[in-house]
């Protein structure tokens, strides 16, 4: 198995739960810069302890996360990170200029000598708010968006895009991606339609803000639609995001995240489209979730007890020994190569030295099969 | 916007053509299943004079074995257009129609203004394939299809008789030499979704054409015109008045004054 490191970026100071957009009222520019530099460093020690992936995100108007455009923060990254790929879970490219995001991948791909993974995200709904679109109009404008980015990554000759919700008269990008015939793509599986579209175009499969029984469902899903279009999805090709917390002993891992147990939900839905429900309802009567859209809604409030956590593949937390075994059994029951690994603690000393503990006595233990 | 039915002696055929609007003209050649319109030639027909032929040998004309190759079908209608009194004018060309299209553009390149080919079948990759596969093979969303009947079993193949007389190989030297030589601006599009004419061979037609724009249209298969009318009518229009200058767009972009 595989793990990425991934951070969300925060600003670290603890803001009150006030909604979605988060007002600015008690910003410090310090601390966002401490925030910043503090990723820097975690994603350049994730990088000498070995992880395979490092791994930023797109989320707008919110203290929960200061990388609202995920690609200047890889091309930061890129500087300090050697060897593990760089990985955007993702561009939320239906609210996006889709030309733009296949120009900043392949600028990144140039940056970091081929090392990137290219996500695309559908973003919560909350989103769609940022830049004024249609959440109706969200997997619509996903499924044109990829082709066209991908068309634009691969076509040698100048082209012009006739879409639905995109024209473009004439797009020939430079630079071009390193990787050929382009940077592996994942995307979401986790409702239905995303699952079967990326079975339909071949791409891999990432699984975040769930519980191992929902994503369980997502991955029979999207094996069973990648069987029909002739093809099997490999364990590389699969991704699980977890929280998870490593002390010396089990005791000690829980003693000091137990302040956290009590938070509800996940802490990213919490402040992002939870945060805002009127705005959430609204996306969700345009008709943002789709097929199953209590099954997608209830993924934000899963939460619980650290057992409850744990049971349902929320959490992974104690000593080496049992967070290994925490991660055999996720890549065991659903098949999956990548662990994306959220280190969440009470406090950045503790954050750093799970994280330590994690790539010394886990990690190397992780890739034996 | 009604098209009205007229015929033309030319070449000694008699050819049937379709014809609505006022503006600049637009010829149009189909596609190796016959003349039928679409959304797209009535939305085309808002902003020019559309002549659609019926190239001799289709449809309910008589058998047609005095035409020996495109260059000879193209000679023809050209010669259709100029009985019209069409002096300069465009032309679009569907499949099929895009080969003799470019035929006919080799022809009379000081006529023609602009050339706008959909899914040419002038550069191929493989044999048509049998007429029931085909059939499913022309568009991403037959549900478009406004009242659409399918051709009986007998002019089928009095038509595949003839195209497949004429076609030509899959690569056309003859054909492609001339190409590099063509000045007139031309348009090429291709769908995303098309399994007969896969929008890759686009970047054939941008490499052999001196003045070619290649634009690939989303979500369409081989029949642009019915899976996609509305955008393939807008971007030929802007074409067709603008050449290669259509990459300015000129609509505002202003919300509110």
């Amino acid at each position: 198995m595989k793990a990425a490191l991934f951070s969300i970026v925060p600003y670290q100071r603890r803001q009150d739960a006030r909604g979605w957009p988060a007002p600015v009222d008690a910003y410090s520019s310090d601390v966002a810069q401490t925030s910043m530099a503090a990723a820097l460093d975690q994603f350049e020690l994730a990088d000498e302890l070995g992880f395979d992936w490092v791994t930023v995100a797109e989320h707008h108007y919110s203290p929960m996360s200061l990388t609202p455009n995920p690609m200047v923060m890889a091309a930061a990254v890129a500087q300090r990170v050697k060897h593990a790929r760089i990985a955007l879970l993702g561009s939320n490219i239906p609210i996006q200029n889709p030309v733009r995001v296949a120009e900043e991948f392949a600028m990144l791909d140039t940056l970091s000598g081929g090392r990137v993974v290219a996500g695309m995200l559908r973003g919560t709904s909350n989103e769609y708010v940022t830049y004024g679109v249609n959440p109706a109009e969200s997997r619509e404008r996903f499924t044109e968006a990829l082709d066209l980015i991908v068309r634009a990554w691969t076509e040698p000759q100048p082209f012009g895009w006739l879409g639905r919700y995109y024209e473009y008269r004439t797009i020939s990008i430079w630079p071009r991606p390193v990787q050929t015939p382009h940077p592996p793509i994942f995307m979401s599986i986790s409702s239905p339609e995303a699952a079967e579209l990326a079975a339909a175009r071949r791409i891999s499969g990432g699984l975040a803000v769930t519980t191992l029984d929902r994503a369980r469902e997502s991955v029979r899903v999207y094996r069973e639609a990648a069987r029909e279009h002739g093809w099997e999805p490999s364990g590389d090709q699969l991704l699980y995001r977890i929280a998870v917390h490593v002390a010396e002993s089990d005791d000690q891992a829980r003693e000091e995240w137990a302040p956290l147990a009590s938070a509800h939900g996940h802490a990213g839905g919490l402040r992002l489209s939870a945060a805002n429900p009127g705005v959430d309802e609204a996306a969700a009567g345009a008709g943002y979730y789709g097929r199953d859209a209590a099954r997608q809604r209830s993924r934000l409030h899963a939460g619980g007890d650290i057992d409850e956590r744990v049971e349902t593949g929320q959490l992974m937390i104690g000593s080496p020994d049992t967070v290994l075994a925490q991660a055999k059994r996720i890549g065991r029951e659903l098949g999956v190569g990548i662990l994306e690994l959220a280190f969440v603690a009470p406090r950045p000393e503790l954050s750093r030295r799970s994280l330590e503990l994690f790539g010394t006595e886990v990690l190397p233990r992780m890739r034996e099969r | 916007m009604s098209f009205i039915e007229r015929h033309v002696a030319a070449d000694g055929f008699d050819i049937r053509y379709l014809e609505a609007g006022d503006g600049p003209p637009l010829v149009c050649f189909h596609g190796a299943g016959g003349l039928r319109l679409s959304r797209a030639h009535e939305l085309l027909a808002e902003h020019h004079r559309v002549i659609a032929f019926e190239a001799p040998g289709f449809g309910d004309s008589e058998v047609n074995d005095r035409s020996n190759s495109m260059s000879d079908l193209a000679g023809s209608l050209l010669e259709a257009i100029g009985a019209l009194g069409v002096d300069r004018f465009a032309v679009w060309g569907q499949s099929f129609g895009g080969k003799l299209a470019l035929w006919a553009a080799i022809a009379a390149a000081d006529r023609l203004d602009a050339l706008v080919l959909t899914a040419p079948a002038a550069i191929r990759e493989g044999e048509l394939p049998p007429p029931e596969e085909l059939a499913t093979m022309l568009h991403a969303h037959p549900e478009r299809r406004p009242n659409y009947m399918p051709i009986s079993p007998e002019l089928d193949a009095k038509q595949r008789e003839l195209v497949g007389r004429l076609i030509g190989p899959p690569r056309d030297t003859e054909l492609e030499d001339a190409m590099r030589d063509l000045q007139v601006p031309t348009l090429v599009l291709f769908g995303t979704e098309d399994r007969l004419t896969p929008p890759e061979l686009g970047r054939i037609y941008r490499e052999l054409l001196p003045n070619c724009q290649f634009v690939i249209v989303y979500d369409a298969a081989h029949a642009i015109y019915d899976d996609r009318p509305e955008a393939l009518a807008a971007i030929v229009t802007d074409f067709v008045e603008h050449h290669e200058q259509f990459v300015v767009r000129r609509e505002s972009g202003l919300l509110y004054p």
